[in-house]
């Protein structure tokens, strides 16, 4: 039980996001050396901050062994209330606010129903973003919302001395989940519902709190992600979002979150963003014909899963 | 050699650098129940394993009936007639009786399931091996005990020959035990073998025809002509003297302080029950499933709804509404499924033991996690309990069941409670982790005075750990015994005797 090669073995399965994200570095930039100029680098940093927020977002519900399909109804119903807010002539530091606590009441709303009333996350999460996908057609009339001042912009825009606004976003919810996490007695507790949600319970532990906690900040993310894109696009359309619909699960299961919760860090959930996102911008500098990068996205979740499945199989052996 | 189904020769496993078997040697005889003991991690699951051809052993060899069939799967090998009924039943509760028992081979007409001739069999089979149950039933409709049959059933009409039953009394009563007992002595004088996996010595001596115990991958044979001793294997598996902790016959009639007074708890089991707590002791209690001792302990911890009734506490009434109350409340409580209610295997032993005090004594000013209170704390219990690890960092799944369950009390025991409930505690573990844990509870009554609820259906056990022991049935508290020169067949006696006429009676004086 205790045999070394089965302990590398987990090791290596846990952290293989980051030789994957290795080898895919070392691919493409030895097919195209000016991957390694500070513009692309600097872009790939930049597209990985709303895919990372939102797996992060996304790995609160995979903790707790469920999926949230709703983050991306959340997050573009947030942005667009902000931004309706700004066309009536709200100030910015009004909407950002009202962004940010849509999305946190709206995944609440999840975190209630789940908990509460026990409704199956995936069916719950689903009528929810299809809902919420429809309310923005029906109060936009399907037009873009492309109104919005500069200092809405700078947010996705801008940049802090030489370093762009983005992923200084990135870096500052990622310290905040990691100390959530690890260091905190609910990143402990959601863990252990995670692990084994009777365990928990019997522990004195509050798990219907804790399941409706970690749903409601992931709401909030979901709808910091959305300020982010539509600052950084300057427009909230329908397609708001679209490529980073499926693929925050993708990465956060990469990343070494299990499927059956409990289990997962968050480096390993920036690890699984950082490749899903250079092999994104790989691609595009490749010049892969947009036509293979679906397949491409859906090979790379198939991947996630099969990585999934293995580790769980070497923990049962 | 006509008569010996299974030899089992010189097998040796290994497991990466760890070897798992040494040179392991039993034969299995026709018609015999042949019983496989050791603690857990002894390699005893190892051994099934190579049996039913699931691992391959590196060396030795296995024979049935004479025939190697180390080559073969474990497809080929059931087909041979040895069989597996695992420890949690592996039937499909929402099927029928008649459907799990043709689970795989369903009669057929042409392509659909000839439901009429499945029925037909069904019940013919049922009869046969005198299981009296409907074959249209849904399976998880039935006991535990009728579950465990169907399992075997099934097994016996694919034509067994050997039939591993790995712990299967373990979820039952003792009533429900004592009737698969019967079933499978009756399977027996047909001609059937059986590997009997259990950690109770007295049903092991009780059934067996031949024991081997499996100590650190070796092989002992457990009686060499001489009559079974419960003594005897008990030191055998541990491999020393294991010293059966008793506790000091003085407590039993101390007087004691109050700590805690029910009133006419009701609930959807319980009725009516009254009774009181005091400090320092230890009370046991006996029943049937469904009699209320087990809800008792599970209403006090707020785990079940109390419909009627208070619980008074140092004169003042408390509400204990879910476990988080109850923590608050100095009320601890362990239970009797340790995989679904006491670990979260994939955090360390630390994280376990400190896992009720998250969010109270662990967390430091700055609401995080006190990383170095949390080691201290794990590393006291990690001592006291003797929890045998690398370190307090190493993830629970990766301990044995002894060491998980110690893991399980020293959590209950961090809170401080003044009420510990111990809910079978000590079920599928060793002996030695067995008496650690009852030492150590022992050790907490006299040092800080906690009250211990203790359920367990192991009189034995019970009889040398409790002060008191109160009898129920059908939700209600019928006796209340101080443990004074009792004996096992007293306590069954009396448990059997409570709900009778006879035991009405003595209901009103067995109060205290």
């Amino acid at each position: 039980m205790n045999d070394r090669w089965f302990v590398i073995r987990r090791k290596l399965l846990n952290n293989i996001v980051w030789i994957l994200l290795l080898i895919a570095v070392v691919l493409i930039g030895g097919m195209e050396p000016s991957f390694f100029t500070p513009r692309i680098l600097g872009n790939v940093l930049s597209q990985a901050t709303v895919l990372g927020i939102l797996s992060f977002a996304q790995a609160f519900a995979i903790m707790l062994g469920l999926i949230d399909l709703s983050l991306l109804g959340v997050m573009s119903f947030s942005a667009t209330m902000g931004l309706l807010l700004i066309e009536r002539g709200a100030p910015v530091v009004v909407a950002i606010p009202v962004i940010f606590a849509t999305g946190a009441l709206l995944g609440a709303m999840n975190g209630l129903l789940i908990a509460k009333l026990k409704a199956v996350a995936l069916v719950e999460t689903l009528a929810v973003k299809l809902t919420l996908l429809g309310a923005f057609l029906v109060i936009t009339e399907g037009r873009a919302i492309t109104n919005m001042p500069d200092s809405y912009k700078w947010f996705g825009q801008g940049s802090i001395g030489p370093v762009p606004t983005l992923p200084i976003a990135l870096a500052i919810v990622f310290v905040v989940v990691y100390v959530l996490w690890n260091k905190t007695p609910y990143g402990r507790s959601l863990y252990a519902v995670g692990g084994n949600e009777n365990a928990a319970h019997t522990s004195g532990i509050k798990v219907d709190r804790v399941k409706i906690i970690a749903f409601t900040i992931s709401g909030l993310l979901s709808g910091i992600s959305g300020f982010l894109l539509s600052a950084y696009m300057g427009a909230v359309t329908s397609t708001f979002g679209n490529s980073y619909d499926m693929n925050n699960i993708a990465a956060a299961v990469i990343g070494g979150v299990a499927c059956s919760g409990g289990q997962g860090n968050v480096l390993g959930v920036l690890g699984g963003v950082l490749l899903l996102t250079v092999i994104q911008v790989g691609l595009q500098i490749l010049g892969v014909s947009s036509y293979y990068v679906q397949m491409i996205n859906g090979l790379i979740i198939f991947v996630a899963v099969l990585l999934d499945a293995v580790r769980l199989k070497t923990q049962h052996s | 050699m006509e008569d010996i189904i299974l030899q089992v020769e010189n097998i040796s496993k290994n497991f990466g650098m760890t070897q798992a078997l040494k040179n392991v040697n039993f034969t299995i005889r026709k018609g015999t129940i042949h019983s496989l003991l050791g603690r857990n991690g002894a390699g005893k699951s190892t051994v099934v394993n190579i049996i039913a051809g699931i691992y391959r052993q590196n060396t030795g060899s296995v024979l049935l009936e004479g025939k190697e069939i180390s080559s073969y799967s474990v497809f080929d090998r059931q087909n041979m007639g040895i069989k597996i009924v695992p420890q949690h039943a592996s039937i499909v509760p929402d099927l029928t009786v008649g459907e799990n028992i043709f689970l795989g081979v369903w009669p057929k007409k042409r392509v659909f399931v000839d439901w009429k001739r499945l029925y037909k069999d069904a019940e013919e089979e049922l009869d046969r091996y005198g299981l009296h149950v409907d074959p249209k039933k849904k399976v998880g409709s039935l006991n535990g005990v009728d579950q465990r049959k169907v399992n075997i059933i099934r097994a016996m009409h694919g034509g067994a020959k050997l039939i591993i039953l790995d712990e299967p009394t373990t979820a039952l009563s003792s009533r429900e035990r004592e009737e698969l007992f019967v079933f499978v002595n009756e399977l027996k004088k047909k001609g059937t073998a059986f590997i009997f996996i259990s950690h109770y010595l007295q049903e092991v001596v009780d059934l067996s025809d031949d024991v081997t115990v499996i100590r650190d991958g070796k092989s002992f044979p457990g009686a060499d002509g001489e009559v079974l001793n419960e003594e005897k294997l008990a030191n055998l598996i541990a491999g020393e003297d294991v010293e059966l902790v008793c506790r000091d016959p003085k407590e039993h009639d101390k007087e004691r302080e109050l700590l805690l007074e029910c009133r006419n708890l009701t609930g959807d089991i319980l009725k009516d029950v009254n009774i009181s707590f005091y400090k320092g002791e230890i009370v046991g209690l006996v029943g049937f499933p469904g009699s209320g001792a087990r809800e008792l302990c599970r209403t006090l911890f707020g785990m079940e709804k109390l419909t009627g009734g208070e619980i008074l506490k140092g004169g003042s009434r408390i509400r204990v509404q879910n476990p988080s109350d109850a923590i608050a409340r100095g009320i601890a409580y362990v239970s009797y499924d340790r995989h679904k209610e006491g670990i979260v295997g994939l955090m360390s032993i630390r994280e376990n033991i400190g896992m009720s005090l998250f969010n109270t004594k662990l967390k430091n000013r700055l609401g995080l996690i006190d990383k170095t209170k949390s080691e201290q704390m794990a590393s006291g219990y990690f001592e006291e309990f003797h929890i045998k690890a690398n370190s307090t960092e190493d993830r629970l799944d990766s301990l044995s069941g002894g060491n998980q369950q110690k893991v399980v009390v020293a959590k209950s025991v961090s809170i401080e409670p003044e009420l510990l409930i111990l809910d079978e505690p000590t079920i599928g573990i060793d002996i030695k982790s067995r008496e650690e844990i009852i030492e150590n509870v022992n050790k907490i009554t006299e040092e800080k005075n906690t009250s211990v609820l203790y359920l367990t259906n192991d009189f034995d056990e019970l009889l040398r750990t409790v002060d008191r022991i109160l009898f129920f049935r059908d939700g209600r508290l019928l006796q209340d015994v101080r443990n004074q020169n009792l004996s096992h067949e007293d306590v069954i006696q009396i448990r059997d005797a409570v709900g009778t006429d006879a035991g009405k009676r003595t209901e009103e004086v067995g109060r205290i």
